[in-house]
This record gives structure tokens, C-alpha cells and sequence, in this order.
């Protein structure tokens, strides 16, 4: 094939694995964990009442407490639960960070931070009795002694506010502090549930490819168990991520056409508008494979795939969707690579009204910069259900809008009857929107009301917004509460987060390795790569694509080859 | 190319008001309303200059997304009036079609007068429009007493309807009984029940034994009850003492010559309900003052339950007539005694128990002011029924001895 090449004695970057070794470093990812459900005392006079949504008193400890998360999302996502009488009064929030504070400061910190944040107004009468159990500890991410002091001052707590030894520890650091944090725990024993529960909230991103993702599970393990760690990606905690698994297992009808005999193909798209907002340094690092497709894009995916669990629970769901991750095929070859991958990135253009720079014209982007802010690829579950029915995905940013969508495109109707029509009717389509505008959409064929016989698609279109007007909770308040209460069905669990990197990590060596040859100059000659989807990318194994067009044109020809085209959103 | 948004905007909001005297011409009319919204629709589409030649199926006429149908049978002209306010408060969040009935008198002539408003304006969540309408109706003569053949035709098809009733519904009557058949589910005030309440009690659980939902506001008022009562055995210590309960006394406010004990038995009747009792001796006079007793039985152990009224309330924060002030229960465990109550205090309750003489837990809870608005939200928010009153409402018919 045109796509083989001779390999080149190079240094590999220090990264990537060898080929050969993937399919085994994948099959090593197939470790299962499994939560143990939680047990406490049943009280018969909760049922029914909202207390059945209310967590027992605990201490949140938010580690890197002054930073932007804490600022931005966590503390005005507490504040909401106490304000909506969610948290019990005894809840206390105790931060703990460098920067040297008293208890008095942090309110005061706190407080500007969550009137900035907060989807809600504070009320002062409110605030105030919010304030009383925020506290502040200073301490060192890597320092025991700290965290012995911070034991103490736990205990403390305890004693005075009647909060059962529940702790909940909230890793809103950068991901580099998360092993010293957990490990800190662990030497002061601060890991262990004797009277209370001891649980730990893990943000996004886990891990930077699959071998960081396994240490960081190990590391995390070495110390909790998986059933007190709660590895928290705010997309799932969206009202509609929850509402798709409803839509699909909650109504009887579509169920039966939820399979390879009658879906012709899916496609999900998680599209931006904006650019990189300034975050150009944590982006180079990143790229859209790592910021969205690893996880917002494979989690659509599983949800979408997965075969109904056996409960709404959260190992049931967890191990249903961790198998749909597992029934794609984690072997990248260069080939495979080349041709159901598309690496884009955007260039100078046009975003709605007004005129874009570049990625590479970006503060804090290296002008040379080859990573991806568009990715496009075809990946297949093997499973009895969806084999033959590829998924498309493509996700990027300064895309001409903002939608996140998936769509089950259906296969066309095996026989066109009314030959006098002018027009062939689309196949079935059901699209979900995620956001904005959640909502269901299922376009049919309908005859326009004539003499002759046209036959023409038309739209049914659902919107939750016309039948359900009012607040869905930010992400972040489901999702803490939901730990608070120990229910872990929206949270990734170590297996997920590995399955998934089992699925991108492959492909973002790949990249490295091309990258490699491009600084070095080794890259392949045209003619190596002509037939292939690199073809149109300049030899650069990144396609360019203007600002406010849908990605490169490489994207296109992905699923065109195929005999598909895109959505058209 | 893109509309600019303040046109938009000017068609957000629309209205429509039409008249009809016949039960055919109201029907009539509401199709013309959509007919007309239909082409406004369209014609603000063209006038956008929107994308609407490369993608006809874009062209949408506007929806009336309903999820429900509301039937207001609003006896009294006031009880129309605050029923009209309260639908229109809701209408935005719960799009529905809404008919409000106000029957006048049975012995005059039969008459029919129907306004019909129609409105569709932008949700504030969503760019999705959310149309409602509201039909009033003034009924006169006979028909008055054959409501469910006028408004049958006014009902969404497929959609679950609603009948909220909120004085005190002739549960024993076939007016009732046909327009209970019609609806799904039922919503009543229980704290507006004539006499003592024990009647519209039995009233309610009939119309749930045939099949409806049934949500009581009565019984939505003691959910902070229920729940400050609930979290003071969430106390590890507590947790344990629960199946102990010896005693149970609950003081209801009294201010006329009726001691009203809707709420009371319900309140009871959850707790035998959730805890497992049943009732051995239904409620009676007590030999001594104006109390009434009861006996419950939680294995072969018997609980005393004791209904207290109280003379309170003064000022202006004066509780309506069997609202619940206290409720009391001790505890018996071994060599531990509980105690855990709660209590009204001016606008907010107050839970606390002790545990052998010292206080282990403490909650308080703000009352939430006496409207009905959320209570009717919450109850078409949730259209299935609610087990926990089910079950609390079949021990209550049974400690008022008027089980079936």
C-alpha cells in the first residue's frame, strides 16, 4: 500500500511506544475496577422528602482553594447546594492552599469569588451563615507535616460541628500536585473511613496520555479505594448527558432500531465558535484530542453505543459503557492513522463578525506550533450491535458555531416506490442536541400536498426548552452533591479513563512521531502519502482550515470516501 | 444576514383574545388562534430573510407544546380570580392549556360564556417559544352540574389532564365523581376541607382507589415538617432509637369550634405508614377535655397518640385552623430516653431531641409563605403519584375510622 513506508532509524520521542507493543499496552488497559456501593443506615422517614437528596454533614477540603476552579466553579457551586437548603448547615468547606490566609480572609476571598461566579445573587442573611463553615488552612501540596496539621485541624472540626468524620477532598489543583496530594493523604492516614466516609473528587484532565493516565490511577490507588474516588468530568454532570440516556432507555421505540440493521452511521460533533480564549499555554499541551475528544467525545460515544445496563446504577452503567470503549480497536497503525484521522488547525479568518488571528498567531502558541484544534475521525465498535456502522467524530475549535449534536443517521429505504418524485427523500435521521437548544429532532419523509407526488423531508423538532422552562443546576452542583451522597454513576471510573486514552494516546503518538520528522526534516515524500487523506495537508501532517469553516477539507474527504457527508448544522 | 435580533424580539411576545358562547365556537376559535400564530410564524421567517430557500423543512409553524391540560373548577368568584393569577404565574413553566370553570347558579338559566387567551412568548432558558393558552368559562343553569361533557372537548388529546379543585370538592357527588373520571389526577387542598376533614380524607383516598393521582397542598405543607422530623434521626446516636417510639402527641391550632384534623392524621398516618404500625383504636374523644386519642400498634407494643388543640396564634402571624404547632414523640430504647419534636415558631420550625436529657440535634426550618403557587407547580411537576402520602393518607382514613 501507497501508505507503507520504510521506517527511518530515528530517535523516538520518549513518549511513544513502540507499534508493536500497543495491542499488548492495550490489553494490559483492560483492568477492571469496581466500586463498592455505600452502606448507611437506613432512616424510613427520608423517603419521599428532599433529604433523600440530602448528603450527611461532611467537610469539603478544597486542595488549591485560591485557584481559578475554586474561584470559578466549586465555591459558587457549594454556596448554591447550601443556598438551595441541599447541604445540611453543618457542612463546612475548608480550604487549603499556599498562600498564607486567615479563616477571615478566605471568607472575604470567598466571598468576591462567588459573587463574581455565582449563577444566583448572594443574599448576605445567607452568605453569612455560609461563611461560618468556611475555613482556611495554609499548607504545602508536598509537605507531610502540613498534612498533619491539616489532620489536626479536621479532627477539630469535627469535634465542634458534629460532622462524623465525612470528608470530602476536592483536587482543584493543577494536575501536577495530584500525586503529592494523594500520597499526603495517605501518610497521614487521612485516606481511611472509620467513622465518616473519606471520598476524593479527582478534576479532569486524568492523566496526559495512557501511560500518564495508568500512574495516576496507580498512584491513587496505591492510597484510596476506587469506590472513594470520584473522577469528575463536568460534561456528564449536564442535564442532557442525562437525558440521553432517558431518551434511550426510558422510551420503548427506539430501542428496537438502535443497531447496525437499522443505523447506516452516527456522527458526533462537538463544535465551538470561540477560539482558545487566551489559554494558549494550557492548549499547546493539550490539543482537541486531549481537551475534548478523549473524554467529552468517547463519553457521547459510550452512552450513545452502550448496551442498556442492568440498573441506574453506577457500576451497571460504568460497565457498560468502559465495554463499548473496549470494542474499539486500539491498534493505531501508521495506515489506520493516516486514513480515518484528520489533525486540522485553524488559521486566520473569520469568526461571525469579526476577523480571527491564526492558532499560531495566538498569545503564548509557539508560531511553529503543530498541535491540533480540530480533530475528524472514523472509529468502529466491534460489538454485535454496531459492527459495519462507523462513528464519525469530529470536534474543533472556530468552527462557524457552537453545537454540540449527535446524530443516528438510518439507512436509506430499501426501495423508492413513488418513482414520479422529483427529489429522492433523505434517509431517517434523529438528532440529539446537546447544546444549545437541547432537544430531539427525527426528520421524516412527508408528501408536499399537490396533485403530483413530491415527497420531501420534514423536521419534527423537540425542544426541552418549550416544555420545560426553568433552571437546570450548573453541572458542578449535580455533581458534587451527587459525591456528597456517594453516587458515582456520573463520574469516570479508572478503567474508563484508561480504555479511553487506550483509544487516543495511540493516535497522538503517531503525531509525535510525524512532528518528529517534520523538525528533523525526515518526513515521507509526497508520493509516499499520495491516495491518502495527508494529501491535501501540505505535507505537513496537519491540515490548515480558515476560522469559521467547518475544519479542513481533509475532514471532508474522511467521510466522503465512504459515500457519507457531514451533517450540515 | 442575520436578523437583527431587535425584530426578533418584537414578535416574541404575542397575545390573542377571542369570546365564545358555545362549547363549538370556543373550540373553533382556538383553532383560529393557531392558524393565525401559524402564519405570523411564517411571515416573520421570510422577513428575517432567513436561510429558508436552502432548507425548507427549516420553515416550522409555531408549537404549542403543551405536556398538560389544567381543569379549574373554581366554585366561588374569588376562588376563580386567585385560580386565573395562579395559572398565569405557572404558564411559562408548565405550558399547558388551562380551562377554569366557574359554575354559577345550578337553579337559573343555562348559559355559557368563554374567553380565550392565547399567548406565546420566548422562554428565558431557551430560543425555544412557549406558547399557553387559558380559557375561562362562566357556566350558569343545569349545565353547571354537567361540567365533564362541556370541557371534554376543550381536552388535549393524549395528554395527561389535571383537575385542581380548590375549595372543598363534593367528593360524594356524581358532579364530582364524572369529572374526577375524566381527569388523571387531582389536586385538592385538604386545610380547606369542611368540618373536621375527616370525610374529604376518605374523599381523597376513594378518588385514588379508582385510579387517579392524587396531590394534596395540605399535605405538601407538612413536607418541613416531615423532613426537620426525618434529619433528627439522621444523628448516628438517633438512628438507632427510631423503632422505639412510645408516645406520640401532636398540637393542632384551634381557633374556632371545630378542631380540623386533616393534617394531624395524615401526619400520623405517615409515620405508621413509613415505621411499620398499624392502628388498633381509631381516633375518639378523650374522657377529658377536648383532646382526641388513638391508639397505634407497632409490633405488640401500643402507642399512644394523643390530638391536642391549641388556642394559639395571635398578632399576625396566625396559623389557619389545623395547621399543625407541635409534634412530639418520645423514645424508648433500652436504658435511653428520646425525645424529639418539633415546633412552630412564628414563621419558621424548629426541631430538636434530646437524648437522655441532652440536646443532640437541633434544625430549623424556614415555613414557606402561605401561597399556593409552588405546591400547584409541584404537583404538575410531578404527575405520578406519590407513594409515601398513598400510604400516609390509607393509615390516616384508618386512624379517623373511616377506613373502607
Amino acid at each position: 500500500m501507497t501508505a507503507t513506508r520504510p521506517k527511518k532509524p530515528k530517535p523516538a520521542p520518549s513518549r511513544t511506544a513502540p507499534s508493536t507493543s500497543r495491542a499488548k499496552q492495550s490489553r494490559d488497559a483492560l483492568r477492571v475496577y469496581r466500586a463498592e456501593p455505600d452502606t448507611r443506615p437506613e432512616n424510613p422517614l427520608r423517603e419521599g422528602t428532599r433529604l433523600e437528596r440530602i448528603p450527611a454533614p461532611c467537610i469539603v477540603v478544597v486542595f488549591g482553594a485560591t485557584g481559578d476552579l475554586a474561584q470559578r466553579k466549586i465555591l459558587p457551586a457549594i454556596y448554591n447546594l447550601r443556598r438551595a437548603g441541599l447541604l445540611p448547615p453543618e457542612s463546612v468547606v475548608l480550604g487549603f492552599s499556599r498562600r498564607a490566609m486567615t479563616d477571615d480572609e478566605y471568607r472575604d476571598f470567598a466571598k468576591k469569588a462567588v459573587s463574581e461566579h455565582s449563577r444566583v445573587t448572594v443574599e448576605e442573611g445567607m452568605w453569612d451563615h455560609f461563611a461560618e463553615g468556611l475555613h482556611y488552612q495554609q499548607g504545602e501540596f508536598g509537605d507531610p507535616p502540613d498534612f498533619r496539621g491539616l489532620e489536626e485541624r479536621l479532627e477539630q472540626i469535627d469535634a465542634e460541628q458534629s460532622t462524623h468524620g465525612n470528608r470530602l477532598y476536592y483536587l482543584a489543583t493543577p494536575p501536577a500536585a495530584y500525586t503529592d496530594i494523594v500520597s499526603n493523604l495517605g501518610k497521614v492516614g487521612l485516606d481511611r473511613q472509620r467513622e465518616g466516609w473519606a471520598r476524593i473528587v479527582i478534576e479532569k484532565p486524568f492523566g496526559h496520555d495512557l501511560e500518564s493516565a495508568r500512574a495516576l490511577n496507580d498512584a491513587v490507588m496505591h492510597v484510596f479505594e476506587e469506590s472513594q474516588v470520584y473522577r469528575i468530568d463536568h460534561y456528564l454532570g449536564k442535564e442532557t448527558v442525562r437525558n440521553l440516556l432517558v431518551f434511550r432507555f426510558g422510551n420503548g421505540i427506539f430501542e428496537p432500531l438502535w443497531n447496525r440493521r437499522y443505523v447506516d452511521h452516527v456522527q458526533i460533533t462537538v463544535g465551538e465558535d470561540l477560539g482558545i480564549e487566551g489559554r494558549g499555554e494550557f492548549y499547546e499541551d493539550a490539543g482537541a484530542s486531549r481537551d475534548i475528544v478523549q473524554n467529552h467525545m468517547l463519553q457521547l460515544l459510550s452512552l450513545v453505543a452502550m448496551e442498556p445496563p442492568i440498573a441506574f446504577e453506577a457500576d451497571a452503567l460504568r460497565d457498560e459503557k468502559v465495554r463499548v470503549l473496549r470494542a474499539i480497536d486500539p491498534v493505531w497503525t501508521e495506515a489506520r492513522v493516516r486514513a480515518q484521522v484528520v489533525r486540522g488547525q485553524y488559521t486566520a479568518g473569520w469568526s461571525a463578525d469579526h476577523k480571527v488571528p491564526g492558532y499560531r498567531q495566538e498569545a503564548e502558541v509557539d508560531p511553529e506550533s503543530r498541535v491540533e484544534t480540530f480533530v475528524a475521525l472514523k472509529l468502529e465498535v466491534q460489538n454485535w450491535r454496531w459492527a459495519d456502522v462507523p462513528f464519525y467524530l469530529r470536534t474543533g475549535k472556530r468552527l462557524p458555531k457552537r453545537a454540540t449534536e449527535i446524530a443516528i443517521q438510518f439507512k436509506q429505504p430499501p426501495l423508492m416506490l413513488f418513482r414520479e418524485a422529483t427529489t429522492h427523500p433523505e434517509a431517517n435521521l434523529l438528532a440529539m442536541r446537546i447544546q444549545p437548544d437541547e432537544g430531539i429532532l427525527l426528520r421524516f419523509a412527508a408528501k408536499v400536498p399537490e396533485l403530483g407526488l413530491d415527497v420531501r423531508s420534514v423536521n419534527m423538532d423537540f425542544t426541552y426548552g418549550s416544555s420545560f422552562s426553568r433552571d437546570a443546576p450548573e453541572a458542578y452542583e449535580t455533581l458534587i452533591l451527587d459525591a456528597m451522597l456517594g453516587d458515582a454513576s456520573l463520574f469516570t471510573r479508572a478503567d474508563e479513563v484508561e480504555a479511553a486514552w487506550g483509544i487516543v494516546s495511540p493516535v497522538i503518538d503517531t503525531w509525535r512521531e510525524w512532528d518528529h520528522e517534520v523538525a528533523t526534516g525526515t518526513q515521507p515524500t509526497r508520493e509516499d502519502r499520495e491516495g491518502t487523506l495527508a494529501d491535501v495537508d501540505g505535507g505537513e501532517g496537519i491540515c490548515f482550515y480558515e476560522a469559521g469553516t467547518w475544519g479542513p477539507e481533509a475532514a471532508d474527504k474522511l467521510i466522503e470516501h465512504d459515500g457519507r457527508r457531514w451533517r450540515r448544522l | 444576514m442575520t436578523a437583527p435580533a431587535a425584530e426578533r424580539i418584537e414578535v416574541a411576545t404575542t397575545r390573542w383574545h377571542a369570546r365564545a358562547s358555545s362549547i363549538s365556537e370556543t373550540v373553533q376559535q382556538l383553532a383560529r388562534i393557531w392558524g393565525t400564530a401559524a402564519e405570523a410564524e411564517d411571515a416573520s421567517h421570510a422577513n428575517a430573510g432567513d436561510d429558508a430557500s436552502a432548507s425548507p423543512s427549516k420553515i416550522k409553524g409555531r408549537m404549542r407544546t403543551s405536556v398538560l391540560t389544567l381543569v379549574v373548577i373554581a366554585q366561588r368568584p374569588e376562588t376563580a380570580e386567585r385560580a386565573m393569577a395562579i395559572v398565569n404565574a405557572l404558564a411559562s413553566r408548565h405550558p399547558s392549556r388551562a380551562i377554569v370553570v366557574s359554575p354559577g347558579d345550578p337553579d337559573g338559566p343555562t348559559t355559557f360564556d368563554a374567553h380565550i387567551y392565547a399567548a406565546c412568548h420566548l422562554s428565558p432558558t431557551s430560543h425555544a417559544e412557549v406558547c399557553t393558552e387559558e380559557i375561562f368559562i362562566k357556566t350558569g343553569g343545569e349545565l353547571s352540574q354537567h361540567l365533564s361533557t362541556a370541557i371534554a372537548p376543550l381536552l388535549i388529546h393524549d395528554l395527561p389532564v389535571v383537575l385542581w379543585w380548590p375549595d372543598d370538592p363534593p367528593f360524594r357527588s356524581r358532579h364530582y365523581h364524572d369529572l374526577a373520571e375524566m381527569a388523571d389526577g387531582l389536586l385538592v387542598d385538604s386545610g380547606s376541607f369542611r368540618d373536621d376533614g375527616r370525610l374529604g380524607l376518605r374523599g381523597m383516598l376513594d378518588t385514588m382507589t379508582a385510579g387517579n393521582t392524587v396531590h394534596d397542598i395540605g399535605w405538601a405543607r407538612l413536607t418541613l415538617w416531615r423532613e426537620l422530623l426525618a434529619s433528627l434521626f439522621d444523628h448516628p446516636l438517633l438512628i438507632h432509637e427510631l423503632p422505639g417510639v412510645r408516645h406520640l402527641r401532636i398540637d393542632v391550632a384551634k381557633p374556632g369550634t371545630t378542631m380540623r384534623i386533616a393534617k394531624a392524621a395524615c401526619f400520623a398516618g405517615w409515620l405508621a405508614a413509613q415505621l411499620g404500625w398499624t392502628v388498633s383504636r381509631p381516633i375518639q374523644e378523650a374522657p377529658h377535655g377536648d383532646r382526641l386519642v388513638a391508639e397505634l400498634l407497632a409490633g405488640r407494643r401500643i402507642i399512644p397518640v394523643e390530638f391536642r388543640p391549641i388556642q394559639a396564634g395571635s398578632g399576625s402571624n396566625v396559623p389557619g385552623t389545623g395547621s399543625l404547632m407541635r409534634v412530639e414523640m418520645e423514645l424508648v430504647r433500652g436504658r435511653a430516653q428520646t425525645r424529639a419534636r418539633v415546633t412552630r415558631q412564628a414563621d419558621h420550625l424548629l426541631a430538636t431531641a434530646d437524648w437522655n436529657g441532652a440536646q443532640v440535634a437541633r434544625r430549623a426550618g424556614t415555613l414557606e409563605p402561605f401561597e399556593e403557587t409552588p405546591f400547584l407547580a409541584e404537583a404538575l411537576d410531578r404527575t405520578s403519584g406519590d407513594r409515601v402520602f398513598e400510604m400516609a393518607l390509607g393509615k390516616a382514613v384508618e386512624l379517623v375510622g373511616l377506613s373502607p
